[in-house]
Formats: C-alpha cells, structure tokens, sequence
C-alpha cells in the first residue's frame, strides 16, 4: 500500500507556523494590551498603569492563564482522539487507527508535560508552594502517570494485534478515569485545602481574545506535529513492509 | 443422552468461580501470601511511624494507611489471580468453552473480592492490634465497613481487567502496579475520606462522608461497567 501525501500533510509545516504566529500574537496582546488582573488585597495608594487606575494588587502570574489552559485543553483533547481510535480500531480491527490512537497520546504526552511544567510554575509563584494535592494539579498528575503508563505497556508487549487492543482498551479507560479523578478529588472536602467553588463568570474581551487566540494557535500546533507524526509512521511502516518483500525476493 | 439441556450464563458463572475458590482453598497459595504480606506491610508503617512522636494523630491517618495496606496486598493477589491461568493453558481451555466472555470476567471479579474480603478480614483486628489499639473509638466506626465494602469491589474489578491485559506482557508484576495504581486512584482518594471519617467521627461525618461514599459507588459503577464491556476485546486478544 503506498501512501499518499493528503493535503493534510502539505498543510502541516505552514499550520504550524501559523499556529506559532497566533502564540505571539495572543502573548503580545496578553501582556501589552489586557489590563492586568487584580487581586483580593488592597494596595495602600493606586497605582496608574497605562490608562487603568489599580487599587489592589496586581497578579501578574495570572498572565500564565493565557498558556497554560490552552495547552492543557489541547492534551485532553487529544486523549480524546485516542479513546476515539481505540473504539474505531475494536469495531475495524485496522492497524491505522492502532497507529492513530498512539499517536494522538504522543501529543497528549507532550501537552501533558507542557501543562505540568507551567502550571507548577504558577503554584510556586502563587501560592508559594511547588506542589500541592490540589484536584486540577492532582488530576492532571494521574493523568500523566497514566500517559507514561500506556507507552509502557505498548513496550511490554510484542505482539502487534495484541498491543493494539491492550493499549487500545487502556486508552478508553484512561479517557474514562480522568474526568472521575477530577470530579472525586474536586467534590470530596479535604481537610488541609477546602475546595473553592467559583461560579464562572465569563472572561471580558480583552481577557477571551488572547485565549482564544493561544487557543487555536495550540490547535493548530498540536494538529500539524500530529499529521507530521503520522506521515513518518506512516512511511517507517512502508519501509518495513518494503524490507520484508526485498528478504522474501531475496530469499 | 439426548437430553442436553444448554448450560445457563449463571451456571457458567457459578462453576467458573466454583473453580477459582476450590483451587485457592486447596492450595491457600494466594491466602497465604496475603496475610503473611500484609503483616510485613503493617512492619513497615510501624517501622515508618516509631520514630514520630507519641502525640502524632494516628487517628487522622489510619484510613490512609488501611488503604495502603490494601492497595499493596490487593496487586500481590491481582497478580496471582492469573498467573496459574497461564499455566497448562487453563485460560486457552476456557476460552474453547462456548460461553459469554464477559462471565470470566465476572466470576474472576467475585473470585478476587472474596479473596480480599478474607485477607481484610484478617487484616484489620491485626491494624487495630498494632495501630489503634490505645486509642478510643468513635461511635461511627462501624460505617467505616461501608467504603471498605465499596472500595474491595472496585479494586477487584479494576484489578481483573488490568490483571487480564499484564498476564501477556513482560514484566507482567511490574506492569500490574504501573497501570493498576493510577487507576484506582480516584477510588481510593473517595474511600481515605469516607474511612478516615468514619474512624475520626465528629460533625463533619454526615455531608462528606456521604459524599465520599456515593463518588465511590459511581466509580464502582461506571468502571466495572467499562471493564466488563472491554472485557471480551482484553480475554481473546
């Protein structure tokens, strides 16, 4: 079977760019033309800052919002796709969703590290601490554990159709499990951190515009490395296929 | 003989886990290696708390600490559960049987949580004996039974399919834990506070304990409902 380049593939490179160029737009618009957010604690005199008059103290930590959230959506979102081609490869039985689902967790893996590490950044920032049982941090720590955990059992088996529904059936129940970790660690009190719940009150504009833009500049990225990916799978397995016709002509 | 009656679902279910009981009372190979297990393990939270001072609350701490206990024990068992399956091809001879897949996976769930319904059984008068035996209980410590009951159920079902998916793999004791801990995580961060509740007593029990118990039952529910329709993918492959 000889692959074809899609127009997904042509695509990748300048997706990526682009998705690049919408990062530095929203971290310029971030940082230049949204007002900072404020804080609970008061300032003793207000400050002026551009055109805005501040009277509590600035969190300028909460800029990593921008980034940080973007980056975290992006690699559940990409476990959805593994649930989703594990589920299409148990109905099929086709090798190319097996390679889809390991693919999509590869990215999830990469967002899942990107989300650690920034977010554990703003809680040493913020709350003076560089880790705590908090539900979005504990959540997000399983979720990774169980990242690593599924390219560890791809490695611990050898046999391909085996392996494919292994990691297939791990990656559903991953998808699965996540949402309950965070539901449980979020609505059971405990008693060191009380759980906070805020009711959403929706971002103003100059705050939605630099997220959604971030937003779909990591879409973007995280499609293009995805189709990059995809297309080396892809022709690593049509050289393999093509080493063993040469053994068999060969032989 | 022509009056063959087919074998009901049930009655698979019944011989199946006649099987597995029958083979672990005769052998006492996984009963036996629990319990010793388990009173390793409370050497080691008695090694780990000798040097903490008397007033520390191990009140506070026991629920987490019963359930260590029964995570550690529980993945020995887990393990054990499938391993002799593979031996002289058991499971193959199973599978030859015209049966619906997904009664292996329940008779191999019941198999597992009365395992560890006895191990607990002798686990917990030995945690009270070397943990809590200075102290004095709260009224409520019988609702304690409640998250445990709960908490042994989804462990065992969690287990059995993690356990069915690691017998085929290298380093099959090493891999169970890897996959089987994350897991369950939400499972046992429900039951530590329902336990812990429950040991501690006080006003906050009503609310959070409920709370701790139904988050429990729900991951009980929704996870052993995956498992069992995943089940048949995992046993053939």
């Amino acid at each position: 079977m000889q692959y074809k380049a899609t127009i997904f593939d042509k695509l990748a490179l300048p997706l990526l760019l682009f998705g690049g160029v919408l990062i530095v737009f929203a971290f310029v618009f971030a940082f230049t033309i949204t007002p900072p957010a404020q804080g609970d604690a008061m300032l003793a005199v207000p400050a002026p800052i551009g055109d805005f008059f501040l009277t509590n103290i600035v969190l300028l930590s909460q800029k990593i919002f921008y980034f940080h959230v973007p980056v975290a959506m992006v690699s559940f979102g990409a476990l959805v796709f593994t649930a989703i081609y594990g589920i299409l490869f148990l109905k099929t039985r086709n090798s190319k969703y097996d390679m889809r689902a390991r693919l999509s967790t590869e990215i999830s893996l990469v967002f899942v590290l990107m989300t650690m590490v920034s977010g554990l950044a703003w809680t040493r920032s913020d709350w003076g601490v560089w880790w705590s049982w908090e539900p979005r941090l504990t959540t997000y720590f399983i979720l990774m554990l169980m990242v690593f955990s599924y390219f560890i059992l791809r490695t611990a088996v050898s046999d391909p159709e085996r392996r494919a529904v292994y990691s297939s059936v791990f990656g559903i129940i991953v998808f699965i499990n996540a949402p309950l970790c965070f539901m449980i660690t979020r609505l059971i009190p405990s008693s060191l951190h009380p759980v906070v719940f805020r009711a959403d009150s929706g971002l103003p504009p100059l705050m939605l515009i630099p997220f959604l833009v971030a937003m779909l500049g990591f879409v973007c990225i995280a499609f293009a490395l995805y189709r990059m990916r995809l297309r080396t799978s892809q022709s690593q397995e049509n050289i393999e296929m093509l080493k063993t016709r040469l053994e068999e002509l060969e032989g | 003989m022509s009056t063959k009656k087919r074998v009901s679902t049930f009655e698979h279910y019944k011989i199946l886990l006649g099987k597995d009981l029958r083979r672990e009372f005769r052998t006492r190979e996984m009963l036996s290696t629990m319990g010793i297990y388990t009173l390793l393990v409370l050497v080691i939270f008695g090694i780990a708390l000798m040097q903490t001072s008397a007033k520390i609350d191990i009140v506070q701490m026991s629920g987490g600490l019963f359930w260590a206990l029964i995570v550690f024990t529980s993945l020995l068992g887990l393990n054990r559960s499938f391993a002799y399956e593979k031996e002289d091809g058991a499971l193959e001879g199973v599978l030859l049987v015209p049966l619906d897949r997904s009664v292996i996976f329940l008779s191999k769930l019941t198999a597992n949580f009365l395992l560890l319904i006895i191990v607990e059984a002798i686990a917990i008068p030995l945690f009270f004996l070397f943990f809590l035996s200075g102290v004095e209980m709260q009224p409520s410590l019988p609702l304690a039974l409640a998250p445990l009951l709960v908490g042994t159920i989804g462990i065992a079902g969690v287990g059995t399919l993690l356990a069915t998916i690691t017998i085929n793999t290298r380093g099959k004791d090493m891999l169970l834990a890897l996959l089987f801990i994350p897991l369950v995580f939400p499972l046992l961060y429900a039951c530590v506070s329902a336990t812990t509740l429950a040991i501690t007593g006080g006003d906050m029990l009503t609310g959070a304990y409920t709370a701790g118990l139904t988050l429990a039952i729900g991951y009980d529910v929704v996870m052993i409902l995956v498992s069992w329709l995943l089940y048949d993918f995992v046993v053939s492959a």
